[in-house]
């Protein structure tokens, strides 16, 4: 890989390389750093101030537990063919990184559609039927210093217009309105750039956003207000990497960062505040934002730092840079915040997966799971089965490019790309049984889904 | 094969415990062990998998559901939006462009690539795509206008008080890794190897399946060494961990399978007061009066002070009974109670000092004879806890004899007590305990009347209470010879015991006997017996706040548990006990009265104190240069300061040369335990008119804030004077020295900066020196604080200070608005450590005249390696240049 001189995250390769001749490569999970930091302390404490004990610690680690009964099941690196790709098209954005690209899952008249943030411009794209890309609208920052890192579909409320959510390292989220073509609003407030943002499946008008600045803050793109911080006391130490809103369970998320952790948090007791912000009429900044300063739990699943995170039903799917993706379940004590206890299920192996923002992606079902690696690899995992199965290898000698983002259309028929020298890679699924059922792109997608849908419904019953 | 040869080698090891078996049969036993849990362990792990295949499916299914009814929404949208509108606005707007731009472009050299071209001079963006379809879309850029940013920041939490750092908030030991902003570099901002400690050998934590698997072992084939050997290489826990988890889950399911748990109704009152307390000793701190102080933390070492508040005393004459259930309302018990009322407050002095060297010698006997066996001194033990609650029993029977029946004398008893030669008796204010100490004859001669009736493992019990109060007795008048005969005696009838029931239960039984003896008797008998742990502890606390006042200590402490006759005549007995015995030993449990004895002798001492110093205090004139403590002043006077972290010491009377105050150079302050008079403790001011606010005041010149409870002058006034002035102090003099204390500070705005990133603005003009607001944030020790230090010089914008010897304060995520003054070199602020109330703290003051909404600078006073390179130049700004430095940059107060 050619040391590339726009790339702003850095690999990890040499870093994890020099940190595994050291302490942290072979200890357990989590355990690591907290213990030692904790017999530090008492070092350090032992002779000069004897007489004067720590204050307890804010938040408690929670750590898997390991042992018979307690083992994790992985998959095997065997592709199983279940549904099998075919090289597309490869599509030349330009020579930035792209690092975000996401269909819109929001609104089902552009299941087809998909967006790019690439430096400081944020292309929407129609997938074709023939297999190449449609271009739709182009949008770009005025300052040139802006590099957008994430992206995220939602929808106007009032008139349905598509709207499309960006931000970057210039800690300012814009909110921008594609029926329109009209930049809607920018939402200042972060103090540091924004690495990711996800929209509530339900509720379209919320937005979370994950910063460098240690918190994740809960927006209304309705009104432009900033309902809720979370960040403080038993907040995260580090930059914040990635986030989800819980599929079912109306406010709770997750969140994972640079200090190793996984957070869930709740909402619950502040959703009068996320109902105010709807009719808020006076000035956004007027609003009594609140600041939440303790997680439901906090999990030290991983021990290096976890970039992406997503919900899959009640368990949480999560990826630290150690070449895979975990499924574990959250427990939260529920008489006790803050205490509970995880367990890891399912192990989903990617090698040469070792680069930090990465994120893997899923269809709507959370059927099919797509990652890229170093290599310009994407593995398609099946997430949901039991051993899990490895759909398919998706590789070609010309992807040679890390692959930071991934994006699986609605019935994961097709699975695309951004790679790290600006283009994107689209897969086609080849079955030919599937191919009559494939959605109908330019016409009617509804149609397509409808069919998708009913499929995926039969397989179940 | 590692694991068969390691079960050969435990099968050679059962071989060696386990002579009289043989070789081949142990390793017969060993393989069906070993294969059995093989199986077993399979068993368990097909179980997992299970578990999880039903988990996840169980998930699919609940997901499923919900995104098909996500779906149904989004599908019911899109038909509804369909029919009304045009619809789809972005496929609308994306075919008539494609009708636009016909311009087929054949560039591309295969059929699946397509280019994007970007042409700035015209701002649109062409797609072109070759192949089957070749054609060229065109569309506009569409222009996100600039926004203002805001300057970059970590989100912090507002701390209108200084933090301890917590145990997981540490940077030490762990790896962090940094990436240059500019450089793409990425550096490992970690301890070096050798500094992280290797991770202890952590106790095994054991997990269902191995739990399963260590009773299924247990179960099938026992407990014993090849069993555990076999089990080790299983689970990875050593041996002994093993043996203890199954003796844990063997309790565990034999308390499951059946077992009645009997439910201790009154679980609470069997805890001592230690234990109740426990919380509070812990969580509270005694600085800040909270619960849970985030600044001195938890399980902070219990100072006691020396000197204690008096308690007013209401004689008995001008009282009144507090309920029907008072002891003034009992004219029979009037009496007794009086003297002991009064005797408590009179004879309290004189009783210690001869207990504080007597009951040492006891000690020393009380040894001597238990050297010969651990257990027979444990039964001793259990015999004094018997005999201080049987003699209270005793005592009761005894003084309601005395009033009904004053019959007396003749019983085996009496014989035993007989030895005491009565001169001895006169010695111990014969005048006024005599006559108690005789009614307690018959009450012996009841209880041996009472074992007599009763079965014969009570009868030990019984006979050996006499005899133990009666050795303590012998004890105090002739030494040690009695006393080792007595002993013998006692250890010939505590032999026989055996020990078989608990001492609980022995009350209990002597509680039962007693009950039996006197059921026709007063009720107060009956509950005698049944002062439990914390009851007598909660009686012993109201001693000591009350003093011997049955009705407050009632009604205070005991509400609900005991009337206030019951405290009276517990109080009354005791009293007698303690008059009969007044070195009682400490060290044996149960034996609380001395306690009592020493609470009652402070106070008087402390009050006797309290009334001197007042006298004196009118006579001494303070001037400044005799109230405050040279050590402080030359610090001070230093122009290199270094506070010390101030720590109470919890010297009783006055601080010798070992006091931890005045080893570490410190003062003493009011929360020592030492008195006032200590002569290391800063005495405060007695300022008059200069309000506290040059160097004149002894406080202002040592760095100090003026406490109310320490300065004479230097009061606070409450409330709007609506409910009357409070008597002034000093004619009507103001305190300037107290604005850290009470938290006067200036409205401090914040903003963008006019150097560099955020500023700290003021909103109203200030005068010199007025106070403008505290810096807080985080306490962080030296180490933590190098550090942190690397970490915030790598981002250029640090916010340490140094405070003391011990800490540094951090205010990167928790300070107040105080933390964004930038530094510049003419700077219209200072800060200044003070120490309020025995903590450091950094206080800002204005250098000069302020207007309103400037924006405020001091001068960081980096020390002179220490300091980046911005801040080396005369108008440097704070964070947007790169630093030089690799020394960690700290402010320093003045």
């Amino acid at each position: 890989m050619p040391p590339s001189k726009a790339r702003r995250k850095r690999s990890l390769r040499d870093i994890t390389a020099t940190v595994a001749t050291g302490t942290v490569a072979n200890s357990k999970p989590g355990s690591s750093s907290t213990n030692e930091g904790k017999q530090q302390d008492k070092k350090k404490e032992g002779p000069q101030e004897p007489d004067i004990p720590p204050l307890p610690p804010v938040v408690v680690n929670i750590v898997p537990r390991q042992g018979l009964g307690c083992e994790v099941v992985e998959g095997l690196l065997v592709p199983s063919r279940k549904r099998e790709y075919k090289p597309n098209s490869k599509y030349t954005v330009g020579n930035h990184p792209i690092y975000a690209i996401g269909f819109n899952f929001i609104d089902m008249r552009y299941y087809d559609v998909f967006a790019i943030a690439s430096c400081n411009s944020v292309i929407i794209y129609r997938c074709l039927e023939n297999g190449g890309f449609g271009l739709l609208q182009n949008y770009v920052d005025e300052d040139k210093d802006e590099s957008f890192y994430t992206l995220s579909w939602t929808i106007d409320q009032v008139d349905s217009s598509p709207l499309l959510v960006a931000a970057g390292s210039n800690r300012i989220i814009r909110v921008i309105n594609c029926a329109t073509e009209k930049l809607d609003k920018s939402l200042v407030g972060h103090g540091g750039s924004i690495h990711e943002i996800r929209t509530h499946a339900s509720k379209p008008s919320l937005i979370i956003s994950a910063s460098k600045d240690e918190s994740i803050r809960l927006w209304n793109v309705h009104t432009g207000i900033c309902i809720l911080v979370f960040a403080g006391a038993g907040g995260h130490r580090h930059d914040v990497l990635s986030v989800d809103f819980h599929p079912t369970e109306v406010g709770i998320f997750a969140s994972c960062g640079m200090d190793n952790t996984v957070k869930i948090w709740s909402m619950k007791e502040f959703w009068i505040y996320v109902e105010k912000s709807y009719s808020w009429t006076g000035h956004p900044s007027k609003f009594p934002t609140r600041n939440i300063q303790f997680p439901v739990l906090t999990a030290a699943v991983h021990s290096d730092y976890v970039d992406c995170t997503r919900w899959l039903g009640d368990f949480i799917l999560s990826k630290s840079v150690k070449n895979a993706v975990l499924l574990w379940e959250p427990k939260p004590d529920k008489r006790r915040p803050g205490e509970g206890s995880v367990d890891v299920l399912q192990k989903y192996p990617v090698p040469k997966c070792s680069l930090w923002f990465m994120k893997f992606s899923c269809d709507f079902y959370s059927n099919q799971m797509a990652i890229g690696n170093n290599k310009g690899e994407i593995y398609v995992w099946e997430v949901q089965s039991s051993p899990p199965v490895l759909i398919d290898r998706l590789c070609n000698q010309e992807c040679k490019s890390p692959i930071r983002q991934t994006a699986v259309s609605f019935d994961g028929s097709t699975i695309l790309g951004a790679a790290d020298d600006g283009a994107i890679w689209r897969w086609d699924e080849v079955d030919p049984a599937a191919s009559s059922s494939k959605p109908d792109q330019a016409a009617a997608p509804a149609a397509g889904v409808g069919a998708g849908a009913g499929a995926d419904a039969d397989a179940d019953a | 094969m590692a694991s068969s040869s390691k079960a050969s080698d435990s099968s050679q090891r059962s071989k060696r415990s386990d002579q009289g078996m043989g070789k081949d049969a142990a390793a017969a036993s060993v393989v069906p062990i070993h294969a059995n849990l093989t199986q077993l362990i399979r068993q368990v792990q097909s179980g997992r998998l299970a578990y999880i295949k039903e988990k996840l499916e169980v998930n699919r299914k609940t997901l499923q559901r919900h995104s098909c009814s996500l779906f149904d929404v989004a599908a019911a949208a899109e038909v509804a939006s369909r029919g009304t509108d045009g619809g789809n606005a972005l496929s609308q707007r994306a075919a008539e462009r494609q009708c636009g731009s016909d311009l087929a472009n054949g560039i591309g050299e295969r059929d699946v690539v397509s280019v994007q071209e970007e042409n700035l001079a015209t701002g649109t963006l062409a797609l072109s795509s070759s192949g089957a379809t070749a054609q060229r879309t065109i569309v506009r850029f569409v222009k996100l206008p600039l926004v203002e940013k805001i300057p970059p920041y970590t989100t912090w939490i507002f701390l209108d008080k200084n933090q301890r750092m917590a145990d997981d908030q540490s940077v030490v030991g762990r790896r962090r890794i940094y990436y240059d902003t500019v450089g793409n570099e990425a550096l490992i901002c970690s301890d070096s190897d050798e500094e992280i400690p290797e991770p202890e050998e952590e106790k095994h934590f054991f997990t269902k399946g191995e739990d399963h698997l260590i009773w299924r072992a247990t179960q099938d084939h026992g407990l014993n060494q090849e069993v555990v050997n076999v089990l080790c290489q299983f689970i990875g826990a050593t041996p002994s961990e093993i043996e203890e988890r199954s003796e844990v889950l063997f309790e565990k399911n034999e308390k499951h399978s059946g077992s009645s748990d009997k439910i201790e109704s009154r679980l609470s009152l069997d805890k001592t007061m230690d234990a109740v307390l426990d919380s509070f000793d812990n969580l509270f701190c005694r600085r800040c009066l909270v619960f849970d102080c985030r600044l001195h933390g938890c399980s902070q070492n219990l100072v006691f002070p020396c000197e204690k508040q008096p308690y007013s005393f209401d004689p008995d004459e001008n009282k009144k009974p507090c309920g029907h259930l008072c002891y003034l309302r009992f004219p029979q018990w009037r009496e007794g109670f009086k003297e002991m009322h009064d005797d408590g407050l009179a004879g309290g002095a004189t009783y210690t000092m001869e207990s504080g060297t007597a009951s040492q010698r006891v000690d020393v006997n009380v040894m001597y004879e238990s050297e010969d066996s651990n257990r027979q001194k444990g039964n001793i033990r259990s015999m004094t806890l018997v005999g201080t609650s049987g003699s209270k029993i005793i005592s009761s029977v005894s003084a309601e004899e005395s009033t009904t029946t004053p019959s007396a004398d003749i019983s085996e008893t009496e014989n035993v007590s007989s030895d005491l030669p009565p001169s001895s008796l006169r010695k111990h204010k014969i005048s006024k305990h005599g006559p108690r100490y005789r009614e307690h004859s018959p009450g012996k001669r009841q209880k041996v009347f009472t074992s007599d009736i009763s079965f014969e493992g009570n009868i030990m019990n019984k006979l050996s209470i006499p005899e133990i109060r009666d050795t303590r007795l012998e004890s105090r008048e002739s030494g040690g010879d009695k006393l080792r005969i007595l002993d013998e005696s006692t250890k010939k009838t505590s032999r026989k015991d055996m020990c078989g029931e608990s001492p609980a239960t022995t009350m209990e039984n002597v509680g039962r006997q007693s009950n039996k003896v006197s059921s026709t008797k007063n009720f107060l008998e009956s509950t005698l017996s049944c002062w439990s742990a914390l009851e007598r502890d909660l009686y012993l606390k109201g001693i000591e706040i009350f003093g011997k006042n049955s009705c407050l200590i009632a009604r205070n402490l005991l509400s609900g548990l005991k009337t206030c006759i019951e405290v009276a005549n517990y109080m009354y007995n005791n009293g007698a006990a303690m008059a009969k015995r007044p070195l009682l030993n400490k060290s044996i449990s149960g034996d609380f009265a001395e306690n009592e004895q020493d609470y009652m002798e402070q106070d008087m001492a402390a009050r006797t104190r309290i009334y001197r110093r007042r006298g004196r205090n009118r006579k001494l004139k303070y001037t400044w240069k005799s109230a405050g403590h040279p050590t402080v002043r030359k610090r001070t006077d230093d122009g290199k300061q270094c506070y010390t972290q101030y720590s109470p010491c919890a010297c009783q009377q006055m601080c010798g040369k070992d006091c931890p105050c005045a080893d570490k150079g410190t003062c003493c302050e009011k929360y020592c335990g030492c008195s006032k008079s200590c002569k290391n403790k800063f005495r405060g001011c007695h300022c008059a008119k200069s309000q506290c606010r040059s160097r004149q005041c002894p406080c202002f010149a040592a760095s100090r804030e003026c406490d109310p409870d320490v300065c004479r002058n230097c009061w606070v006034s409450c409330g709007d004077g609506s409910l009357g002035e409070p008597l002034a102090r000093g004619d009507g003099y103001q305190c300037g020295n107290m604005k850290l204390l009470l938290k006067q500070q200036q409205r401090i705005l914040l903003g963008r900066s006019d150097v560099a990133g955020w500023g700290a603005f003021i909103k109203n003009p200030v005068n010199k020196n007025d106070y403008l607001g505290e810096y807080t944030g985080e306490l962080i020790s030296h180490k933590e604080a190098d550090k942190r230090g690397k970490i915030y010089d790598r981002a250029n914008s640090s916010f340490l200070f140094d405070l003391n010897d011990q800490y540094v304060l951090d205010a990167y995520r928790k300070g107040d608005k105080l933390k964004f003054a930038n530094h510049s070199s003419n700077p219209n602020c200072y800060a200044k450590v003070m120490l309020v109330a025995g903590d450091h703290r950094v206080g800002i003051y204005a250098k000069e005249h302020i207007e309103a909404s400037e924006e405020l600078f001091y001068d960081y006073r980096y020390g002179p390696d220490q300091a980046p390179a911005w801040a080396r130049r005369p108008e440097g700004s704070k964070k947007d240049e790169a630093s030089v430095s690799h020394r960690r940059a700290h402010k320093v107060a003045r």
